[in-house]
C-alpha cells in the first residue's frame, strides 16, 4: 500500500487528537493551506460536524477524530466544491472511508480536489449514532477505548470488519498512530501536495515507517478474515430473492440510507421521482396479479437499484445502516455485494484518483465473459413489472 | 379550541354489533365488503409472507383477509402519505375500503384539501385509537409480547404504557370522519363483540347483507372525556419532561443540535407533501462561494448551520396541518423529540385559527383563507 517509505514524526503532547491539532495548526501557520475542514464539538456539545476553520485559536477547540460520523465527510466537500472549486487551499482531516468517498465523488465529478489536500489518519472506527446519543459521557469513554485497543466491539458494525481503515493510497497526506510509541504522530505524506505540507513546515522525512506499517498490516489481515467470515455468514442470510426480501422485510421506504449515503449523488432520485408515480389502476391490477400489494411499492426495487448504482463505489461507512429507522443491516448487506462486485473489476473505491470508474471503462476481454453469459440464457418472453 | 365530540352531528348513530372479537368482527366486515363486490380493494395492515413484517397492503381477493392485522398497535408509515400516492394521479376508479388511524385520517383529509389526494371512492373505516408502540419496538421485536397488556389497557381505556409518546399526549383520538368507526378505547367487550358505529350513509348502505345485530346508539362522551383528559395530563407531564416549555432561540439551538441534516422528519411527514423540498433545491445549495464568505466573516463556519433553519421553515410550513402522529421523531437517527415539537408548534398555530386539521374537509386551510377582522391582528 505505501509508495513511500519514510514519514516525518511529530510531537502529540497528551493524545492523537492533540497531535492532530497542533500539526494542522502549524501547516496552516506556514501557510500549507489556508483553511481546515475539520469535525468538532456543536456549540451545544452532544454531537459534532465539519467546522470550515482558518482561525487558529478555533483549531484548538476542534475533535479530529469524534467518536460519531453523523455526516459523511465526502458529501460535505462535495458541498463546498460541486459547483466549482473556491479560492482558499481546503485542508480536510477526515476518516479513510470519508476521503475514499471524496475521491469516487471526484470521479464522478461531484467533487473538485484541486484545492483540496485530503489528510486521513488511523481509524479506530465510530459509534452507531443512537447508542453514543444515549449516553455521550459513556460514548466518550468507549471511544476512548477503541483508541487505544483497536478491536471494539461498541464501534459501527461495519467499522469492525473494516480493512481500510489505514492509509489506502488516494489521501494526500496520512497520519500513523497505531502503535506509536512516545506521544507521537507519523506524517507520511502519499502526493506531491502532501510532501509540499510537510516542506513548509520544515520537516523532513527521517522516520522509518516499516514498524508502524507491520502493526497495520497485521491488523489488516486480521480484519480482512473477520470481514470474510462476516460476509460468509451474511450471504447464506439473504441469498435469493426470498431471503433477501426478508432481509428488507421491515423497510418503511423512507429512503434515509440513499440520502445520507455520500455516493448516492443523483440530484433526483429515480425512486422519489415522477416515474414512481402510478395510476390508481396500476395499483390495482398489481394487487390483483399476486396476492395483494405492499404498500409503500417497490421497497425490493429501490435497494436493488441502489446496490446497482453504487455498489462498485461503496465503501462501507456506515452512514445508511445508522441512519435506517428500522435498524436493517443495510450497510452489511452492501458490504457483501460492493466487495463481491469491485473484486469483479479488481477496483478498490478511493483508492487512486487516477483509476477510471469500472463501467465507464471497457476491455476487450470483457467482451467473451459477456457474450458467454448471454449465449447459454433462455429468455421469458412474457414481462411482469414489480 | 372544541373538543372532539362537541360537535358530532346531533342524531344518534346506527351501531353494528358482530358476536366477534374486535380484530375479527373487523376482518369478517372486509371480507364481507370483498366478496360482495361492494368494494374493489381493501387497504390495511398485514403480516407480510412468513417473516410477520408488518406493512400496510393493498388486496382484492378475499382470501386474503386472513393475513391482515388492521388493528396492529404499529405505524410502519403514515397511510395518508400512500393513500395520497394512491389517488394523486386519479381519484379511486372503484370503491376501496381503508382502515387507518384517526390522525391519519386527519392527515389525509389535508392533504385532500392541498389537491394531494381525492375521498373519491373511499370508505374510511377508523377507531377510536389507543395509540401505537414506536418504531423501535417492531425493530426490537417485542411488540408480540406487548399485545395482551396493549388490549387491556385499551379496553380500559387506560394510557398504553411504552406506546409512542405522541400516542400517549393525543387528546384527537375519535376520528371525525369516518364512514365507520370501530370502538375499541374504554370497550370492554372488545374481546368478544365487534362494535361498529356506522357514522355516515354510506357506511349504513355498505353493510348492507351483513350478518350482525343494528341498534342505535353513540361512542358515551363521558368516558371519552375522561380518557381526553388522562391524556391532557400525560401531554403536560411529557411536555415537562422534554424540557421545551418555552422553544425560544436557545432552547432551538439545543435541541436540533445534534440533527444530522438527513431531513428524514419530512420525507415520513404526511404533511410535508413537496414533491421537491425547498432545502433540496439549487437554491439552498450554497458551493464554495457562500462558505469562503462565511469564512471571511468569522473565520469560522459550521457544515450543518442550515439544519436549525431548516426545521423552523418545516415546523412552520406543517403547522396548520400537523396531527401530531409523532412518525417525524420515530424516524430521526438523532433521537431528537421531534413530535413535542411538533405538537407545541401545531397546537398554538392551530389555536390561534381555531383550526383543528382533518376535521371538517370543508374547512379552509389557515392561510388561504381571510377574515376581515384578522386584518385588524396584522396591524
Amino acid at each position: 500500500m505505501a509508495n513511500n517509505r519514510r514519514g516525518a514524526l511529530l510531537p502529540a503532547e497528551s493524545s492523537v487528537q492533540k497531535g492532530i491539532i497542533n500539526f494542522t495548526k502549524q501547516a496552516l501557520k506556514q501557510g500549507a493551506f489556508d483553511a481546515v475542514l475539520i469535525p468538532s464539538r456543536v456549540p451545544a456539545g452532544d454531537s459534532y460536524t465539519y467546522f470550515l476553520i482558518r482561525n487558529e485559536a478555533v483549531l484548538e477547540e476542534t475533535s479530529p477524530l469524534p467518536p460519531i460520523m453523523p455526516v459523511q465527510g465526502a458529501r460535505v466537500i462535495s458541498s463546498i466544491t460541486r459547483r466549482g472549486k473556491g479560492k482558499n487551499r481546503i485542508a480536510v482531516i477526515t476518516r479513510p472511508c470519508e476521503a475514499r468517498a471524496t475521491i469516487e465523488l471526484a470521479k464522478l465529478e461531484q467533487v473538485d480536489l484541486e484545492n483540496i489536500t485530503i489528510i486521513t489518519m488511523d481509524c479506530p472506527g465510530v459509534m452507531p449514532l443512537s447508542d453514543y446519543f444515549e449516553d455521550q459521557g459513556k460514548g466518550d469513554n468507549v471511544f476512548e477505548d477503541a483508541s487505544q485497543n483497536w478491536n471494539s466491539q461498541h464501534m459501527r458494525l461495519v467499522c469492525q470488519i473494516c480493512d481500510k481503515f489505514s492509509s489506502v493510497g488516494g489521501e494526500d497526506l496520512h497520519i500513523g498512530t497505531m502503535g506509536i510509541k512516545g506521544d507521537s504522530i507519523l506524517l507520511i505524506p502519499r502526493s506531491p501536495k502532501g510532501e509540499d505540507i510537510l516542506n513548509k513546515m520544515g520537516l523532513s522525512l527521517e522516520e522509518d515507517i516499516s514498524a508502524w506499517e507491520a502493526g497495520v498490516n497485521k491488523l489488516i489481515e486480521e480484519r480482512k478474515k473477520k470481514r470474510n467470515e462476516s460476509n460468509e455468514g451474511l450471504r447464506s442470510d439473504i441469498k435469493g430473492i426470498d431471503r433477501l426480501l426478508q432481509a428488507f422485510s421491515t423497510c418503511i421506504n423512507c429512503h434515509n440510507c440513499m440520502r445520507v449515503c455520500p455516493i448516492c449523488y443523483c440530484r433526483q432520485c429515480h425512486f422519489d421521482s415522477d416515474k414512481m408515480k402510478f395510476s390508481f389502476d396500476d395499483y390495482v391490477t398489481r394487487a390483483e396479479a399476486r396476492d395483494g400489494l405492499r404498500i409503500p411499492t417497490d421497497m425490493l426495487l429501490f435497494h436493488i437499484g441502489r446496490m446497482l448504482h453504487m455498489s462498485l463505489s461503496c465503501v462501507s461507512c456506515g452512514m445508511c445502516e445508522d441512519a435506517c429507522p428500522m435498524a436493517i443491516p443495510v450497510s452489511q448487506i452492501f458490504t457483501l455485494i460492493g466487495d463481491k462486485n469491485q473484486e469483479a473489476f479488481d477496483y478498490v473505491p478511493g483508492r487512486n484518483i487516477d483509476e477510471p470508474l469500472p463501467l465507464t471503462t471497457f476491455e476487450e476481454e470483457e467482451f467473451l465473459e459477456v457474450e458467454q453469459s448471454y449465449a447459454g440464457a433462455s429468455f421469458r418472453q412474457e414481462g411482469q413489472n414489480g | 379550541m372544541q373538543g372532539p365530540l362537541s360537535d358530532r352531528r346531533a342524531r344518534m348513530a346506527k351501531v353494528l354489533s358482530i358476536d366477534k372479537s374486535t380484530e375479527e368482527g373487523l376482518k369478517e366486515l372486509l371480507k364481507f365488503l370483498l366478496e360482495n363486490g361492494k368494494v374493489k380493494g381493501v387497504v390495511a395492515l398485514r403480516k407480510m409472507g412468513e417473516y410477520g413484517a408488518i406493512s400496510y397492503s393493498l388486496i382484492t381477493s378475499p382470501d386474503d383477509v386472513e393475513s391482515t392485522v388492521p388493528l396492529f398497535p404499529l405505524m410502519p408509515v403514515n397511510l395518508a402519505k400512500q393513500l395520497s400516492s394512491l389517488t394523486l394521479l386519479e381519484a379511486a376508479t372503484e370503491p376501496i375500503a381503508v382502515v387507518m388511524r384517526p390522525c391519519e385520517l386527519r392527515a389525509f383529509i389535508e392533504l385532500v384539501k392541498r389537491t394531494q389526494g381525492s375521498l373519491e371512492n373511499i370508505l374510511f373505516i377508523s377507531s377510536t385509537c389507543g395509540g401505537v408502540y414506536p418504531l423501535k419496538m417492531a425493530v426490537e421485536g417485542t411488540i408480540g409480547e406487548h399485545l395482551s397488556e396493549y388490549w387491556k389497557a385499551v379496553g380500559q381505556g387506560e394510557l398504553v404504557s411504552n406506546s409512542r409518546l405522541a400516542c400517549q399526549a393525543c387528546e384527537y383520538f375519535v376520528p371525525y370522519t369516518a364512514d365507520i368507526t370501530v370502538s375499541l378505547l374504554s370497550n370492554k367487550g372488545i374481546n368478544k363483540v365487534t362494535t361498529l358505529f356506522l357514522n355516515t350513509e354510506k357506511g349504513e348502505n355498505i353493510v348492507e347483507g351483513i350478518s350482525g345485530k343494528f341498534s342505535e346508539g353513540d361512542l358515551d362522551i363521558a368516558t371519552i372525556e375522561q380518557i381526553r383528559s388522562k391524556r391532557k395530563t400525560e401531554k403536560e407531564k411529557l411536555s415537562d419532561e422534554t424540557e421545551l416549555k418555552n422553544l425560544g432561540i436557545d432552547e432551538i439551538t439545543k435541541t436540533f443540535s445534534r440533527c444530522i441534516g438527513c431531513r428524514n422528519c419530512s420525507k415520513v411527514c404526511p404533511a410535508c407533501y413537496c414533491h421537491v423540498c425547498f432545502f433540496e433545491t439549487e437554491t439552498s445549495q450554497h458551493g464554495a462561494v457562500y462558505y469562503e464568505r462565511e469564512l471571511q466573516k468569522a473565520g469560522c463556519v459550521s457544515m450543518l448551520s442550515d439544519t436549525i433553519f431548516y426545521h423552523l421553515v418545516r415546523l412552520f410550513h406543517v403547522s396548520t396541518s400537523c396531527t401530531a402522529c409523532g412518525q417525524c421523531a420515530d424516524v430521526c437517527p438523532a433521537d431528537i423529540p421531534l413530535w413535542a415539537i411538533s405538537l407545541k408548534m401545531g397546537e398554538s398555530v392551530q389555536q390561534t385559527f381555531d383550526y383543528l386539521p382533518g376535521k371538517d374537509i370543508e374547512e379552509g386551510l389557515p392561510i388561504t383563507t381571510f377574515l376581515p377582522e384578522e386584518f385588524a391582528g396584522v396591524v
